[in-house]
C-alpha cells in the first residue's frame, strides 16, 4: 500500500492506493490533524497512521502547502504541481489538458501537454480567488459551502478586490434585498473572474477541475460558457493531490522492478 | 521655487546618491563619491525597517518597496549630500520620491534618459548633469577610460559565469549590480574584483544541469540565486545587472549610455535578452517584477515575444524568499528537468 498525503491549508487529505487502485481516503481538518493525529518530534511530525488508515503503508509521499515548512517523519516530499498533475493524468486518462485546482488558499492552473507539465500559474499575494474566500462568503450568507457552490444564475456584481472588504460589500447587497441565490452566484462569479486570466493564458480544449470547489457546478459552468473549454471533474476532485503522491511512489517502484 | 542648488565649485568631496544607474563617470569626474541608494538600502542592517519607516511617514502600502526604502535611506541615514534622480527611463514614482526629499531639504538633480534614445537629448542631459556637479568633459573621459578597464574585467567575470561555469549566479549578480557606483570606491572594487577573478579562474566548473536567465530589476529577495542553485539550476544571465555593468566596451560615452537598455523601454531590452538567450543556451527565464511596479504590465509583452519557459515572480518587501515564491521556483525547475 502506498500512502499519499496532501497537507493543505484547510484540510489534510490522505489516500491509500495499491496496484488495484484507490483503496482508502480521508479528509481531516488541518488544525485537527496536527493536534490529534500525531506528535512533533525532533525529526519532524510523526503521524499516527493507525488512527487514520487501516493498513500500515509501504511508503508515504506528501505534498501541499506544508511542504516547505513541515517534515513528516519517514515521508518523501514532492511538489504540489507534480502531485496534482500526476493525479489528474491518472484520474482522467487525458494527455493534453489544463488543470484548474482551487484549494483552500491556492488557485493553480497547470497546462499539460503529452502527459507533461508544460506551464503553470499560481495566485499570488492574495487569497481572494480561493476556497477560503468561498467559505467566508458562505458564512456571511448563512449557507453551507455546498449550497453556495450550486448557484450561477443572475450573479450580482461584486467589485471589491479584497476578500475581507468583499464581505462588507456582500452584506450591503443583502441589505438591498438581493436574493441569496443571486448573491451566491455573484460570489462564485467573482472567483471565476480572478482565475479567468490564468485559464486564458494557459488554455486547452479540456479543463480538468479539481479541489473542493469543483464539487459544485457554478465555477465549472463559467469555465465552459466563457472560456469555451470542456470541463472534466474527476471522480475524486478534492483528493487529487494525495492520489498523485501515492501514484508517484507506486510508479517509481514499478519502474525500478 | 525648488532648491536645485548647483554643486559646481564645491570644494569638498560630496556624496552623490543615485536612484538608479546614471553616468557615474560624471560624478567621479567632478571629484565626488557615487552612492547607489538601492545598494545602501538593500545591504543595510534592516532594510525592512526602512520600508516601514517610509510607511510611517505616510507612503502608501501599495507603493514599490524600493521607493520606500530609498526614501528612508536618504532621510534617516544622512548618507548623501545630494541625489541624482532619474525622472525618465525609470518609474514615475521617482517624481514623487524627489518631491518628498525636496520637502525634507534634500538637494535633487534630475536626470532623464530620452525614451526614444535620441543622441542629442542624451548628450544634453549628460552635459546638464556635468554642469550641475561641476565636472568638465575632459575629466569625464579620463574617468571613463579608468572605469572601462574595470568594466572589461566584470565582462570577463560574466564570461566565467556562462562560458566556463566557474562563477555562481549570486557572485555574477553582486559584481555586476555594484557597477552602478562601483561600491563608492572604484579602486577597492577593482582590487576585490581582481582577487575574485584569480580564485574563480582556478575553480572547477560547476555542473548544474539547468541554465536559467534572470530578467527584470534586481531582486529584493536575498536568497534567490542560492535557492535556485540548491534546486540543481544556475542563473547564468542577469539581464539588468549586466546592463549596469555596461559590457559593450563602447568608446563613445554618449553611445555607451544610449546602448544601455534598461531605461529605454521593453523592446530595446528584449533585443538584448533574445541575443543572450541564444548565446548562453538558456533553458528558461525567471522574470522578476516588483509588487506595484508598472513593469508588471510588461510581463505580457515578455511572454508574447520570448519563446522559452518563463516564470514570473513578484517581490514586495526585502528578505528571504517566501514559501509561495519558493514553491513557484521549485515547480518551475522541476518542470524544466
Amino acid at each position: 500500500m502506498y500512502c499519499g498525503m496532501d497537507l493543505g491549508s484547510r484540510a489534510v487529505k490522505i489516500v491509500l492506493l495499491d496496484e488495484a487502485g484507490l483503496q482508502e481516503q480521508k479528509v481531516i481538518e488541518t488544525a485537527h490533524f496536527y493536534k490529534q493525529c500525531g506528535r512533533h518530534t525532533q525529526q519532524g511530525f510523526s503521524v499516527d497512521f493507525a488512527t487514520l488508515i487501516s493498513h500500515a503503508p509501504e511508503s508515504v509521499t506528501v505534498t501541499g502547502y506544508g511542504r516547505n515548512s513541515l517534515n513528516i517523519v519517514g515521508a518523501e516530499i514532492i511538489s504540489e504541481l507534480k502531485a496534482h498533475t500526476i493525479g489528474a493524468l491518472w484520474q482522467t486518462g487525458l494527455e493534453d489538458f489544463t488543470l484548474l485546482d482551487l484549494g483552500g488558499q491556492d488557485s493553480k492552473v497547470i497546462r499539460v501537454r503529452n502527459k507533461r507539465m508544460d506551464d503553470f500559474q499560481l495566485n499570488d499575494k492574495c487569497a481572494a480567488s480561493t476556497g477560503r474566500y468561498l467559505e467566508n462568503m458562505a458564512m456571511v450568507l448563512g449557507i453551507s459551502l455546498d449550497e453556495l457552490s450550486r448557484h450561477f444564475q443572475n450573479p450580482v456584481e461584486l467589485s471589491a478586490t479584497c476578500a475581507i472588504f468583499g464581505e462588507s460589500e456582500l452584506i450591503g447587497r443583502i441589505v438591498e434585498g438581493v436574493p441569496v441565490a443571486e448573491l451566491a452566484a455573484g460570489v462564485n462569479y467573482s472567483i471565476f473572474r480572478r482565475i479567468k486570466p490564468m485559464l486564458l493564458a494557459l488554455s486547452s480544449k479540456t479543463v480538468v477541475f479539481t479541489g473542493g470547489v469543483a464539487l459544485g457546478p457554478a465555477v465549472a459552468h463559467w469555465v465552459s460558457a466563457e472560456i469555451g473549454s470542456e470541463v472534466v471533474v474527476p471522480a475524486h476532485p478534492q483528493i487529487n493531490g494525495a492520489i498523485g503522491c501515492a501514484l508517484f511512489a507506486r510508479e517509481r517502484k514499478s519502474s525500478l522492478c | 521655487m525648488m532648491d536645485l542648488q548647483l554643486l559646481q565649485g564645491v570644494d569638498y568631496l560630496a556624496r552623490i546618491g543615485m536612484t538608479t544607474t546614471v553616468p557615474v563617470e560624471i560624478i567621479l569626474a567632478a571629484g565626488h563619491v557615487a552612492v547607489d541608494l538601492n545598494n545602501v538600502f538593500i545591504t543595510g542592517a534592516e532594510p525592512v525597517r526602512r520600508v516601514e519607516a517610509a510607511e510611517d511617514a505616510g507612503f502608501p502600502r501599495n507603493i514599490c518597496g524600493w521607493i520606500k526604502g530609498l526614501y528612508s535611506t536618504v532621510i534617516d541615514s544622512n548618507c548623501v549630500d545630494a541625489v541624482v534622480a532619474v525622472t525618465q527611463g525609470d518609474c514615475s514614482n521617482t517624481h514623487a520620491l524627489m518631491e518628498t526629499w525636496q520637502l525634507a531639504g534634500v538637494r535633487v538633480i534630475p536626470f532623464a534618459y530620452p525614451f526614444d534614445r535620441d543622441v542629442d537629448m542624451l548628450r544634453l542631459q549628460m552635459q546638464k548633469m556635468a554642469t550641475a556637479l561641476g565636472a568638465n568633459w575632459d575629466q569625464v573621459l579620463e574617468v571613463k577610460w579608468e572605469l572601462d578597464r574595470i568594466r572589461r574585467k566584470v565582462a570577463k567575470l560574466d564570461r566565467l559565469t556562462w562560458q566556463q561555469n566557474q562563477v555562481t549566479g549570486t557572485d555574477n549578480h553582486l559584481f555586476q549590480v555594484s557597477c552602478s557606483d562601483f561600491n563608492s570606491d572604484s579602486q577597492k572594487f577593482e582590487k576585490d574584483l581582481d582577487e575574485f577573478l584569480a580564485i574563480a579562474e582556478q575553480t572547477p566548473p560547476r555542473s548544474e544541469p539547468l541554465r536559467l536567465g534572470y530578467i527584470g530589476v534586481p531582486p529584493i529577495f536575498t536568497d534567490l540565486y542560492s535557492h535556485v542553485e540548491s534546486m540543481g539550476a544556475r542563473v547564468v544571465f542577469n539581464e539588468v545587472q549586466r546592463q549596469f555593468a555596461m559590457p559593450y566596451d563602447e568608446p563613445d560615452i554618449i553611445e555607451q549610455y544610449r546602448r544601455y537598455t534598461y531605461p529605454h523601454g521593453i523592446f530595446c531590452r528584449l533585443e538584448d535578452i533574445q541575443a543572450e538567450i541564444k548565446l548562453r543556451q538558456l533553458d528558461g527565464l525567471i522574470h522578476y517584477v516588483q509588487s506595484f511596479c508598472y513593469r508588471q504590465i510588461e510581463d505580457m509583452i515578455v511572454r508574447k515575444k520570448l519563446d522559452l519557459p518563463i516564470l514570473t515572480i513578484e517581490g514586495d518587501k526585502p528578505g528571504c524568499l517566501d514559501a509561495r515564491t519558493r514553491l513557484r521556483i521549485d515547480g518551475f525547475i522541476e518542470m524544466l528537468k
